[in-house]
């Protein structure tokens, strides 16, 4: 006989699962006592939220389910954040929490929320379990639909009852999903069609998005962009998909996106998207998104598709299967010469690469610290102009290797993520950029960070602003800057010492010069040599602002790349 | 206005999440009925919706891992019997991809 809690626990290894986040309370105190012995390590962190971020940063750098854990009530509203963001960037996600006795269930018991309800919205598939016997099942589920197709959230709330209850146990289950219609792959026929898209056009373009590293076809794709060779950007979540080295990559694409960028999918006829949602920082104004061009839109989620701007071809499936079907096809063909739309295209991005062009002594900072990382890293942004900054300036072509919350913008999530990423990557570096406003929100898992003795590189790009929303206040709201003034933030070297980490500090001045004095690098390159957690506070300039930039309800072709006077 | 007839595996809370799919487009939902159908359940509802929300509602509800399948039809009245055909959104078909493509 074993009780609930351990069903729960046998099921989840069952499931390869070897490390959860999580925070007790009363009504999960039975799956906390069944830990001991169970093969599944548990991370303490010191907030709900700071849990399921940790989950998430696991689950993004490996493509494994991220599991977070928390009690009933607020406990389990604490993780309603984390769920919205694995939602909105297809992070593969379960939380177990514990619900009231079923008995009390609907009665305002103490902590009684109705999390099932609360994360309805924001969730791919969630469960109440009402008995025992359906732990495995409801597992077994969870599971399987947090990581098949696009991946997303899953809520597992268990009643603490349940939990203590006794069983036969017969071992996990397994889950087969039912099938349906709109299941069905992309034909031959299709793909000959998308081919002849490609051969009347004259200016095409592709555009990567995180739907390449979920799918697993990086390979594939790059294969298929040397073979086309037409002007490529990403997404924010695709950085990393393409080698920022080969000539026809132009870097970020959108709001903050670069010229090059920008430009060229302002004036392609013939728009690829792979595994790209389309959101509005991409899109800018949708009614003026590549307004000559015919969009295929490579995609698994049919929700996606159509969402901002009607596409003309949707090939819905894993990109891993369309890829390489899409790319026979193109092996066949001829291609027309499409050198001069690529020379003209791509003519302005290796300007805006070069480091010595970098006027945002910030940009300059990222930039320098960036290119003394060792090879195996992961740079993991917080939101706010340091994340812009920072995706900007990344060059690297690990796939997995640059994280951030990029559809909820949630501050506050790059510390916890941190911690996630580390323990699932022990030997690699992993920097951790903030600014001093998100950092704040999560500050506390400073604590945790030290008690694990992780490795973490922390960065605080601190302007004493919520900087992008002031950047916003001052051109769009006559600089009105309205409670976004952090003058009175504390002394984060001073913070990091009471929680027993070694502070850094470094000011913009030392950026002025190009390249940076002997004494800065070495700086830098000690700050992240250290064997232990680290925190560098970086003081910049408190009206810097991010550029380019796609004012909110622009066309991409209206970028602003300067302060006006 | 529009009817739409869904049908879905009763699992907990799929009914819910077809429903947040209109309310969170703060849509006029006219009437609703949800019934078993077969092995299955079926939720029939009528909409003040635009041609570009059909499209999306289509896709959302497809998301919804337990949703079997989706059907609409334009209607003029309330009263009007719904004939059930398929919804033709823009992304539904793989199969009539070549026909847009000709007609793109």
């Amino acid at each position: 006989m074993l009780k609930g809690a351990e069903i729960v626990l046998r099921c989840i290894r069952a499931e390869g699962v070897d490390l959860v986040f999580g925070y007790p309370g009363g009504a999960i105190m039975p799956l906390y006592d069944a830990l001991d012995g169970s093969g599944v390590r548990h991370i303490l962190t010191r907030h709900e939220q700071g849990a399921v971020f940790a989950a998430e940063g696991y689950a993004r750098v490996t493509g494994k389910v991220g599991v977070a854990m928390a009690t009933s009530g607020p406990g389990a509203t604490n993780l309603v954040t984390g769920i919205a963001d694995a939602k909105m960037d297809s992070v593969p996600l379960v939380c177990i929490t514990g619900q009231v006795r079923t008995a009390m269930i609907g009665t305002d018991a103490f902590q009684e929320t109705d999390v099932f309800g609360v994360t309805l919205s924001l969730t791919k598939w969630s469960r109440l379990v009402r008995t025992i016997d359906e732990i495995p099942d409801a597992i077994a589920e969870g599971f399987y639909w947090a990581r098949s197709g696009r991946p997303g959230p899953v809520v597992i709330d268990i009643p603490t009852d349940i939990l203590k209850a006794k069983k036969e146990f017969s071992g996990p289950a397994k889950f087969k999903p039912h099938s349906r219609p709109a299941d069905a792959k992309a034909d031959g026929a299709f793909r000959d069609t998308i081919v002849g898209l490609l051969q009347r056009a004259t200016r095409p373009v592709a555009l990567v998005g995180a739907g390449a590293k979920l799918s697993g076809a990086i390979q594939e794709l790059r294969r298929l962009l040397d073979d086309l060779n037409v002007p490529t950007f990403a997404t924010v979540h695709g950085l990393g998909a393409v080698p920022p080295q080969s000539p026809y990559y132009l870097g970020m694409v959108g709001m903050h996106g670069t010229r090059a960028a920008n430009t060229a999918l302002h004036e392609t006829d013939l728009l690829m998207v792979f595994g790209a949602r389309l959101d509005d920082r991409v899109t800018g104004d949708p009614t003026r998104f590549a307004p000559n061009a015919k969009i295929v839109h490579f995609e698994i989620d049919p929700a996606q598709l159509d969402r901002v701007r009607a596409c003309e071809l949707p090939v819905i499936g894993n990109l891993a299967d369309t890829i390489p079907a899409f790319h026979a096809e193109v092996r066949k063909a001829s291609m027309p010469d499409w050198s001069n739309w690529r020379a003209v295209a791509c003519g302005a991005e290796r300007a805006e690469l070069d480091p010595r062009g970098l006027a945002q002594p910030t940009m300059r900072f990222l930039d320098e610290l960036f290119s003394r990382l060792p090879q195996d890293n992961v740079i993991i942004a917080d939101v706010g102009q340091h994340q812009m900054w920072a995706a900007q300036r990344y060059r690297s072509s690990s796939p997995r290797g640059f994280i951030t919350s990029g559809g909820l913008g949630a501050m506050g999530f790059a510390l916890p993520a941190a911690v996630g990423v580390q323990l699932a990557k022990p030997d690699t570096c992993v920097l951790c950029v903030s600014g001093d406003g998100g950092f704040q929100m999560n500050i506390q898992e400073l604590a945790t960070v030290h008690r694990l003795g992780l490795p973490i590189k922390m960065v605080i790009v601190d302007n004493k602003y919520l900087g992008m929303v002031r950047q916003w206040q001052q051109l769009f709201y006559e600089r009105n800057y309205a409670e976004t003034d952090l003058s009175d933030n504390p002394d984060f070297v001073e913070i990091a010492k009471a929680y027993k980490i070694h502070g850094w500090r470094l000011n913009e001045a030392a950026m002025v010069e190009f390249p940076v004095s002997a004494e800065t690098g070495d700086l830098i390159d000690n700050f992240l040599s250290s064997p232990g957690p680290e925190l560098l506070v970086f003081d910049c300039a408190p009206e810097a602002n991010v550029y380019p930039m796609v004012p909110a309800g622009a066309a991409l072709s209206e970028m602003v790349f300067e302060d006006a006077e | 206005m529009q009817v739409f007839h869904i049908r879905y595996r009763n699992a907990q809370g799929t009914l819910m999440r077809i429903l947040n799919a209109v309310s969170r487009r703060a849509l006029e939902l006219t009437s609703v009925h949800a019934e078993g159908s077969g092995q299955d359940y079926a939720v029939t509802m009528l909409l003040e919706v635009n041609p570009k929300q059909i499209g999306q509602l289509y896709r959302e509800w497809y998301a919804i891992v337990d949703v079997i399948e989706v059907r609409s039809r334009a209607v003029l009245h309330e009263q009007e019997v719904p004939a059930w055909g398929p919804h033709p959104p823009a992304s539904e078909s793989i199969a009539e991809q070549p026909t847009r493509a000709a007609l793109a």
